[in-house]
């Protein structure tokens, strides 16, 4: 070992006694004082030496050198500062610090991520509702016209107006009207289509339809003999006008 | 390393911050390190508070102390060693004169201050073995400051100081063979 050579016969183990070599080479002796039997025997009885020298030049001190230092220790309090604790409870707390550092950001982030989260979810469910409750009014209208006991009935507009088609489903079992006026033409604001049932030549109201609507219903009138449909004024009419008359349909 | 038993249960005691046992480390070693320190400053008032600070810091510092690497007296004489150089370059009293007397000589000691001369053992070593045990270890000199104030090359210098080591061993030994023979007669 080149390092046990170089300690022994540079006198090394005799400067490290003293505590005088540099850090690099108080390092290379304390790694050969581990590693090597022989240089580790050599300084213990280096040490042992140095020791008895020690005792052997010793001076005592006066009496009152101990007293003080038995003062100074008691009256000061003086606590002895356990560094590497500290330091290791430093580096605990830098770390607990960064930690909850991050912990706080994401949990800032998932607060908001959940807020968007509930938000999308209440407008989800919202929109869940509305077609839920389309598809129950369009199932309820198809059940409503699907049905063998329903009698659909086309009435198609007269000259004063070519185009209109009106859609009418009569369940005489059910007694229900359901028309579909879309096939109507659009009027002035100061209009309205109103629909009748003719009984024994009188004209019973059964509602005001609007061509906004997909399927209106309307009064069922029992025995009617007709279905008419007139221009009336908004909001509708006691009695028809019959001179605005556009469509009917015998039953 | 072999550190005493006992002082591994003083050391143990002063990590759990018993007071008491740097009591007992003082009784057992503060002759040993104040003789180091009075040799060093050569002012008592001075030496008495350097041994005073010096075990402060062993009582504030022994954490740091590793019985592995070494015997405890060792670790508190470099302590002692550094509290009283820090203390002379302070006071700009760290002269390095080549005026080195007072280990040769009674004359250059001034009254009241004997204590300081090396005894028993080193004082049969060779003058220069005595001179350059007393620089590195009892003036606080490094071996390269030491070689030049005894102008001597630095490895004759680090021969000297071997030599006055084995020497030592030896008058130990011769010692021990006397307290020997002594205590076979007695019984």
């Amino acid at each position: 070992m080149m390092e046990k050579k170089r300690i022994l016969e540079e006198g090394l183990l005799e400067q490290y006694l003293s505590g005088e070599l540099s850090p690099e080479l108080h390092r290379i002796v304390e790694e050969a004082l581990h590693q090597n039997s022989e240089v580790r025997e050599h300084f213990d009885l280096l040490e042992a030496d140095f020791e008895r020298m020690g005792m052997e030049q010793a001076v005592v001190p006066p009496a009152q050198i101990k007293k003080a230092l038995v003062k100074s220790l008691e009256k000061k309090s003086m606590v002895r500062i356990d560094r590497t604790p500290i330091w290791i409870a430093a580096s605990i707390a830098i770390l607990f610090g960064i930690a909850t550092l991050w912990m706080f950001t994401k949990w800032q982030n998932a607060a908001g991520n959940l807020k968007v989260l509930q938000e999308q979810t209440a407008e989800l469910q919202e929109r869940m509702y509305t077609i839920e409750n389309n598809y129950f009014q369009t199932s309820l209208q198809l059940r409503n016209i699907n049905n063998p006991n329903v009698v659909p009935l086309v009435l198609y507009g007269n000259q004063k107006s070519p185009n209109a088609k009106v859609v009418a489903y009569m369940d005489h079992k059910r007694k229900a009207v359901i028309v579909n006026p879309q096939g109507l033409p659009v009027l002035p604001t100061t209009k309205t289509y109103q629909m009748w049932s003719d009984v024994d030549g009188e004209m019973i109201d059964m509602g005001i339809l609007s061509p906004d609507e997909e399927l209106v219903t309307l009064k069922y009138i029992d025995k009617a003999e007709s279905l008419n449909i007139t221009i009336e004024p908004a909001g509708g009419n006691d009695h028809p006008t019959v001179e605005e008359l556009i469509s009917f349909v015998l039953l | 390393m072999k550190t005493d038993f006992g002082d591994i249960q003083l050391i143990n005691r002063l990590s759990e911050g018993d007071k008491s046992a740097l009591y007992q480390l003082y009784d057992k070693y503060s002759g040993a390190l104040y003789g180091v320190i009075l040799r060093m400053c050569r002012n008592e008032t001075d030496a008495q508070d350097l041994l005073q600070e010096t075990f402060v810091k062993i009582w504030l510092k022994i954490d740091s102390y590793d019985a592995s690497k070494g015997r405890f007296y060792t670790w508190a004489y470099r302590i002692a060693r550094n509290t009283t150089l820090n203390s002379l370059r302070n006071r700009s009293e760290l002269i390095q004169n080549e005026d080195l007397s007072v280990y040769d000589t009674k004359a250059e000691i001034k009254t009241g201050q004997e204590n300081v001369l090396l005894k028993g053992s080193l004082k049969k070593l060779e003058p220069h073995h005595q001179k350059a045990i007393a620089l590195v270890y009892y003036r606080g000199y490094t071996h390269k400051e030491a070689h030049e104030v005894m102008g001597v090359p630095l490895g004759t210098f680090k021969s000297y100081i071997r030599q006055a080591l084995i020497q030592l061993r030896k008058s130990y030994a011769n010692e021990m063979l006397w307290l020997w023979c002594i205590f076979e007669i007695m019984v």
